[in-house]
């Protein structure tokens, strides 16, 4: 346990050395350090440097900032389910929550301003907002989550033990978390408009029949339909990155029944959305696709997305997943669970590929050719710097704050046991 | 955005948006700008001390936050309410009234060889209070803190004349690796400072004293059912943070405990022990 | 006050060759800077593409058309004006046309998807002109700096020209013949004519009016304003939503 940096690791916790810690970032650093090389071509160049085309207007970038944003939805779920429904035992996922959902946003709002062609000028979305453009709810939205994901993560930091023990961030820290309630309630609005538009996005888009939905006033079924997946995939994301960072430092940090309670409610909210998606697709199949010229079976024919993939996206990583959550023999297995958590989650990153991607692939003028697109290296590079990113916030903030809270306790269950045992087998 | 901005339109739609937008801007200011005020009022109010001790208390496994009645076998179970300040607690001040504690005859306890002496109050951070004849109150390290700590490496003492807040930092010592702050048993001002060797620490004179001072201190009866327990706990702590050999049940520890196990986690058993999350 | 102008265009496919030189036109007209060697023809910048189709059939019965398709000026729920998050692009009450303020873009590229007309463009470059070209720009538009959206705007430069004129003259009311698109005005063949929809007495809204005139993908209900129009019954078809390959049959 030959750490220098022992002393600003929560009390009582076991982290590796320094040179272990060091020795697993760094791959991560090397990777962040190529992403924003190919990032900051993208900047400098301009977007020449990516595969993206007139045709294919959002590639790779966006599909993937849909994918993080719904992943992300975890910290605004749990946050909603602790302080606003009470549910306690969601306690000790909380802080991981934040961190991840802090992660997905920002990565996916920094590779947004690689992505729009003048960065300079995103103020402009602020400053002359079209209250009319889903976008423009997507832009306020976020940008206000982000701050409040950087206020809930305030507190996480600020225990740290080291600063802790300054008394000035002691206070506010407490104080902060005492008005804990007031930023889960805001950041559930937030999300919730978010969540909803970033599906609008496409739902709308009256010239594209592939991704236009119908719905209620303003909102397309889109709207709802990302709001539903999004809250229904973000406890299976905590559930499936909670079970990898206890197999990654082998670490018992949750109690097996918060594993099923994420599940539970995870599985549930999927099934209600797998029923919700279905009927959506059934109208617009028979109603919505063939008002606007175009029959619905025509997708489909243009290989490679064939029927499969509506299959796939609803029953085999939609209702499948939701079954298995749903069967409580099948949730007693973390194995099972751990399975089910990532269909769930490929499932929603399937729906946004079709969203964004097979709605710009197809055609919509008869003389239009069926596209192709892939990412350039550099659109790869890029999003790969939001991966590392992600991983070495995380690394640093499991290392260095309390994420688990009830981290201690289990260490100390489980010790509890030992000597049990122990005293047992002398006896015997 | 700003109605003399072009582009802004008094229609619904506009007012709508912009006016979600202000208000959840105004609730998150509001709600830093809040925290930032309370806490400043906080640390002028000198409530830091209490702060940290309600976020010991509260990251305390919920099994350490027992209450002192269940220690002698008056609740089956019950956690701690007022983090073990039972000043506050109508439910301490019932109990005391209707079931006194049984007297003990002795001038001092014996748990496991260690001596108790029960002309004192113990806190449940192994902290002693004594009231001397001159009104002042003696504070040191009861028999397990001290040899938990043994002679520590590092000792920071508060001058004479600093204040002292019953459940906030009396004094701050280090052993090997670990530092602890070790909790202070009453209020007051520091009139003089002590030693290991003189076998307390720090002389307080109380800000006051009445009954109500020490209520929140276990003594008599209760302090063999507690110390019973905190040799439980020990025992744990030292098997969780990777003590090769336990303690033997019943066995007396070592004058140096420390010492006795250089493999273990020193700074989390201390922790654990001396109640600093 | 005179009142409002819907302008629009009609396009004789049976009269269009494909000659492309609306496109060298409007290239010339708007600044529009030559692609750089790394360009394809779906990264390239041209406010009117000539579209080649055929109509799907073996030879001896092929038959090919050129369809120029310009930005459909589309006249009800037009899908990029409310999808651009920052009020860059906008309808003229005045004229009906969807202008693109290039200055105010953010190059979100938004409004791009949202157009199933594609013809919208993206600078993906720095506009540059080779040495001595940038004396043959022209005054009246100002060239477009890399990262923003683009596309037809009915030549506003020669708009903006003509009601200077009038002004001068002391008119309200522009000469219909001092404003025409550089395309309309290049035609070789007559095929695209150019004025105000609203005016039935214009020959556009004559066009308009007749049995085979058509809009492309009228049924997604944005009222573009380019009228086709074709006495072959395969070239009407191309309007229609697209077919799978292999499905050439259901062409008709």
């Amino acid at each position: 346990m030959a750490s220098v940096d022992k002393e600003f690791i929560t009390r009582g916790l076991r982290r590796s050395s320094t040179g272990r810690f060091l020795l697993w970032i760094l791959p991560w650093v090397a990777l962040l350090v190529f992403g924003l090389y190919s990032a900051g071509l993208c900047l400098v160049k301009g977007l020449n440097q990516t595969n993206m085309d007139n045709r294919f207007a959002f590639g790779l970038w966006i599909f993937l900032d849909l994918t993080v944003i719904a992943l992300g939805a975890g910290a605004f779920f749990t946050g909603f389910l602790l302080y606003i429904l009470k549910i306690d035992e969601l306690r000790s996922v909380i802080n991981s929550a934040v961190v991840i959902g802090l992660v997905c946003y920002s990565g996916a709002v920094t590779v947004l301003a690689v992505d729009v062609g003048q960065p300079l000028r995103s103020w402009f979305t602020f400053w002359y907002p079209n209250v009319h453009s889903m976008l423009t709810e997507v832009t306020f939205c976020i940008s206000c989550y982000l701050t409040v994901l950087l206020i809930e993560y305030l507190p996480i930091v600020l225990r740290n033990r080291k600063l802790h023990d300054v008394p000035s961030f002691l206070v506010f820290e407490h104080e902060l978390h005492k008005l804990i309630y007031v930023l889960a309630g805001v950041g559930t609005f937030l999300s919730f408009f978010h969540q909803g538009s970033l599906g609008g996005l496409y739902g709308v888009l009256r010239g594209r029949p592939f991704a236009f939905r119908e719905g209620l006033a303003v909102w397309p079924s889109t709207f709802f339909l990302f709001i539903l997946s999004a809250a229904a995939v973000g406890p299976s994301f905590i559930l499936l990155t909670t079970w990898l960072v206890e197999k990654l430092s082998r670490k018992r940090l949750v109690r097996p029944t918060v594993f099923r309670r994420l599940a539970r409610i995870s599985g549930l909210l999927l099934a209600v959305y797998v029923l919700a998606k279905a009927v959506d697709t059934l109208v617009w199949i028979n109603r919505t696709s063939p008002g606007t010229g175009f029959q619905a079976w025509q997708y489909y024919s243009w290989k490679p997305f064939g029927t499969w993939i509506l299959f796939a996206e609803i029953v085999v990583f939609g209702l499948l997943p939701a079954l298995v959550m749903l069967t409580p023999r099948l949730r007693a297995h973390t194995g099972w669970l751990v399975t089910a958590a990532a269909m769930a989650c490929c499932g929603v990153a399937l729906n946004r590929f079709v969203m964004t991607v097979q709605t710009l692939a197809l055609p919509t003028l008869s003389f239009d050719p069926y596209l192709s697109y892939y990412p350039s290296w550099q659109e790869v590079g890029t999003f790969l710097a939001v991966v590392a990113y992600g991983v070495l916030v995380y690394s640093f903030s499991f290392r260095y704050f309390n994420l688990f809270p009830e981290e201690r306790e289990l260490r100390l269950e489980a010790a509890a046991q030992e000597e049990e045992e122990l005293a047992l087998a002398g006896r015997y | 955005m700003l109605p003399w901005i072009y582009g802004f339109n008094w229609n619904a739609g506009h007012i709508i948006f912009l006016g979600a937008f202000y208000m959840v801007l105004a609730a998150l200011v509001a709600t830093v700008a809040s925290a930032a005020i309370r806490s400043r009022r906080a640390l002028r109010m000198d409530q830091a001390e209490a702060i940290r001790w309600h976020s010991d208390f509260e990251s305390m496994p919920a099994c350490d936050q027992v209450c002192r009645h269940v220690l002698t076998g008056e609740f089956q179970s019950r956690q701690c309410p007022h983090a073990f300040d039972c000043r506050e607690c109508e439910t301490h001040a019932k109990l005391i009234q209707c079931h006194p504690l049984p007297r003990v005859e002795e001038p001092e306890e014996d748990v496991f060889g260690m001596a108790f002496p029960l002309d004192r109050f113990y806190h449940r951070g192994h902290t002693w209070a004594r009231l001397e004849k001159d009104g002042t109150v003696l504070v040191g390290l009861d028999e397990l803190g001290a040899r938990l700590l043994g002679r520590p490496d590092a000792l920071v003492l508060p001058k004479p004349g600093d204040r002292v807040h019953a459940n906030g930092a009396a004094f701050h010592a280090r052993r090997r690796d670990a530092e602890v702050r070790v909790v202070s048993p009453v209020d007051g001002e520091v009139v003089e400072t002590g030693s290991a060797e003189r076998g307390w620490y720090l002389r307080v004179k109380p800000t006051s004293n009445d009954a109500k001072t020490f209520r929140h201190l276990l003594r008599g009866a209760e302090i063999k059912p507690w110390i019973q327990r905190e040799m439980e706990r020990l025992q744990l702590a030292l098997t969780a943070e990777g003590a090769a050999p336990a303690l033997a049940d019943g066995g007396v520890p070592v004058s140096d405990i420390a010492a006795a196990y250089p493999a273990a986690d020193w700074d989390a058993v201390c922790g654990e022990m001396f109640l600093e999350g | 006050m005179s009142a409002n102008k819907r302008y629009g265009m009609s396009i004789d496919i049976d009269k269009c060759n494909g000659c492309g030189a609306c496109m060298m036109a409007c290239a010339v007209e708007n600044n529009i800077p030559p692609a750089p060697e790394a360009a394809n023809d779906r990264r390239g910048v041209t406010w009117i593409r000539v579209y080649k189709v055929d109509n799907h059939l073996a030879y001896p019965e092929r038959r090919t058309a050129f369809v120029p398709v310009l930005c459909q000026q589309c006249g009800h729920d037009t899908p990029c004006v409310h999808v651009c998050p920052q009020q860059a692009v906008d309808v003229d009450p005045e004229t009906g046309i969807v202008g693109q303020m290039p200055e105010r873009c953010l190059g979100c590229r938004y409004c791009m998807v949202a157009c199933p007309y594609h013809a919208r463009y993206f600078n993906w470059w720095d506009p540059k002109w080779p040495a001595g070209m940038e004396k043959t720009l022209n005054p009246d538009v100002a060239p477009r700096m890399r990262g923003v959206v683009e596309k037809c705007n009915f030549c506003h430069g020669r708009w903006h020209a003509a009601q200077q004129k009038a002004a001068a003259a002391g008119q309200r009311e522009i000469d219909a013949a001092d404003y025409v698109p550089a395309c309309v005005e290049a035609c070789p063949t007559g095929a695209l004519r150019f004025g105000d929809l609203s005016d039935s007495s214009t020959e556009v809204a004559q066009d308009a009016q007749r049995p085979e005139s058509f809009r492309l993908l009228e049924k997604i209900g944005t009222e573009p304003k380019i009228h086709y129009r074709s006495r072959r019954d395969w070239v009407r078809e191309i309007a229609s939503a697209p077919r799978p390959e292999g499905k050439d049959g259901l062409r008709g």
